[in-house]
């Protein structure tokens, strides 16, 4: 779009009446997931991005809230980074995550708190808590954010420019696109973000913050479910944690992906943290399990070095890996979409190519990470 | 202690489009014209259901919000076993968040069903992915719920239910009423049987509008949601053309990779 028309778009746009239905409502909160001991990495994540969205605010203000059998012990780690308050909901039945006490912890904490903007992880956890708070609170909600932004928003139907608005970005299904979500009517405008996305602030000891222990009205019958056995470890694939991802496709089979499996393993025999990905249809094809899935439905990574093995390119897998620092195609099709997103390739077959790179790894090639 | 049985089950079902022919209009609605299927996840979420039918006995609703040409996959869903279904279908849900679609869909179950035990959903639908609707509706119906179900058993007059959670799963007790969200990773789902194929007809599809299930036009819809897409962008990836290394052999092309690799960018 041209300067002028630029120019002329916000000139209309300027015309239209000023609208600000926030009331009371400000600042930023943000769920702090735990796993009953630990801070989920996700919780510092969102607390950074709230933290750089909170600079297009009036009231800079961000408040976190753990909830858990001793959450108070996070609030340090909180603040460090980048949290201005802490709300502390802590309760020894709550080693265990369960819907309705959590719901009633965060709907009673965000009634005190009014914030204009809350932010939860899309975690298994945050995307069963998440709705219910919304659907309780009687605002929307936006599902699985890779970006997020606060701007202005007109409506000219409706006669309605609103200066702060929330927007919401999430990948659409299906193609390659992006929409934007907006609800600046209702409040607090909520979003659910992927883990994995945003980077967490550095921590600095010098931030402070206020501590506030809340206690929400418990009610009995938010009681009724009991955890009656644990089951850890179920998945120790870690795909975010991951810097160097080896990732099929559905045509490598089972012998491509013991091949896949070994390359892994020379990656790690040299200290490097790497992790086996696969495209959906691999997933589907029984090849591996699902915790190993890169992409819309699976999981979104950024690891240093992404290499896509006989993985074709599918908008929904891209999603999924394209903001990876480096990444190397591997495919015997010179037309196949993932050499579009790649800075490296080689158009051949993997039965070629793997096998060589697990030889020069094993013989002593290393990686060379930034970090 | 008494044992669940004859239960009043409610199955969520979204027909979606099948994804090679899923595209949005030009308002950024997704076209709902093309090819459909049952949405995979609320398949799972009937198989889980007929499956708890056989231990305990009881019947099956599948409840649907969509177009008229829904009705097809609610003749696969009692085909499938599904006793019969509730669509609702009207023009004004057009553009329905998922808070205006849980208010509509819970609505139709407070009216119609309102006995109602147990209510499953999918997880969530591969059109938009959200996973909200099925919390949503418990929350309006004021049932217990798991999301991101994959076994189920009765214990008693609970239900025992694993759960997935990041690094595992937990096993919970749950009392009834509750909205079980079941994972497509569950089950394999059936496929229609000719008895329950010789059962299943169109008259056992009631269709209701908005009015119908005491709603009105500023509840749901583009009015009654909270949200809405504001616009769609193309999504441009920013990378420099590939480098690729074919000329040589295999051996070749590799170390060439890997030297690129670890190769410091110059700086500017």
């Amino acid at each position: 779009m041209s300067t002028d028309r630029e120019a002329a778009k916000l000139e209309r746009d300027m015309a239209v009446p000023e609208v600000d239905l926030r009331n009371e409502a400000k600042g930023i909160a943000t769920w702090a997931q735990t796993d009953g001991e630990n801070l989920h990495p996700a919780a510092l994540e969102i607390l950074g991005e709230a933290r750089r969205l909170s600079e297009k605010l009036e009231d800079k203000t961000v408040t976190s809230i753990v909830i858990g059998k001793n959450a108070e012990k996070h609030s340090k780690t909180l603040i460090e980074h980048g949290a201005n308050k802490v709300y502390v909901i802590s309760d020894e039945r709550l080693l265990e995550y369960q819907t309705l006490p959590y719901v009633r912890a965060v709907v009673d904490a965000l009634r005190v708190i009014k914030p204009e903007i809350m932010i939860f992880t899309a975690s298994a956890i945050g995307r069963d808590l998440a709705p219910r708070c919304a659907a309780r609170l009687k605002v929307g909600l936006s599902a699985d954010c890779t970006q997020l932004d606060i701007g202005m928003y007109v409506n000219r139907k409706k006669q309605q420019r609103f200066m702060h608005a929330f927007k919401m970005m999430r990948p659409s299904f299906g193609e390659s696109k992006l929409a934007t979500i907006i609800g600046p009517w209702n409040y607090p405008q909520s979003a659910t973000v992927r883990p994995g996305v945003f980077a967490p602030l550095k921590s600095d000891s010098s931030r402070k913050g206020e501590v506030v222990t809340f206690d929400p009205k418990w009610v009995e019958e938010d009681w009724l479910q009991s955890v009656i056995s644990v089951e850890k470890g179920g998945s120790r694939i870690e795909l975010e944690k991951a810097d160097i991802i080896i990732s099929g496709g559905k045509d490598l089979g089972r012998e491509g992906f013991d091949m896949l499996k070994e390359l892994v393993e020379s990656i790690r025999a040299n200290g490097q943290r790497s992790e086996l990905g696969a495209s959906r249809a691999a997933i589907n094809a029984g090849l591996v399990s699902q915790d190993h899935q890169v992409g819309q439905t699976g999981k979104t990574v950024r690891p240093e070095i992404y290499v896509a093995i006989g993985i074709s390119g599918a908008v929904q897998h891209i999603m999924g890996m394209r903001d990876s620092k480096k990444v190397i195609a591997i495919n015997i099709d010179p037309k196949a979409k993932i050499f579009d997103v790649a800075d490296y390739g080689i158009v051949d077959d993997y039965k070629n190519v793997v096998p060589e790179l697990i030889n020069q790894i094993k013989s002593g090639f290393t990686f060379e990470l930034d970090k | 202690m008494s044992e669940l049985k004859d239960l009043s089950i409610v199955v969520l079902l979204k027909q979606v489009p099948v994804p090679k022919a899923m595209k949005t209009k030009a308002d950024g609605m997704m076209d709902r014209s093309g090819k459909s299927m049952i949405n995979p996840f609320c398949n799972a979420a009937l198989e889980e259901a007929l499956k708890l039918r056989e231990k305990v006995g009881g019947n099956i609703t599948v409840v649907s919000m969509g177009p008229p040409n829904a009705k097809q996959s609610l003749i696969e869903a009692m085909r499938k076993g599904a006793d019969k279904c509730i669509l609702v279908s009207d023009r004004l849900l057009a553009g329905s968040d998922t808070w205006a679609t849980a208010l509509s869909l819970s609505s139709a179950i407070k009216k119609y069903l309102p006995d109602t035990q147990i209510v499953f959903a999918g997880l969530q639908t591969i059109d938009g992915d959200t996973a909200h609707v099925g919390p949503q509706v418990a929350e309006h119906l004021g049932f217990q719920q798991v999301t991101y179900v994959d076994k189920i058993e009765v214990d008693g007059e609970k239900l025992k239910v694993r759960r997935f959670v990041e690094g595992g799963w937990e096993t919970f007790l749950t009392p009834i009423p509750v909205m079980l969200s079941v994972h497509k990773s569950a089950n394999t789902p059936r496929g229609p049987s000719l008895s329950a194929a010789l059962r299943s007809s169109d008259d056992k599809i009631s269709v209701v509008s908005v009015e119908d299930i005491g709603l009105t036009k500023e509840e749901v819809g583009v009015a009654g949601s909270p949200t809405i897409v504001s616009r769609v962008l193309n999504v441009v990836i920013e990378r420099p053309p590939v480098v690729l290394f074919n000329e040589g052999s295999a051996k070749e092309n590799v170390s060439q990779l890997l030297q690129a690799i670890n190769a410091k960018e110059e700086a500017n």
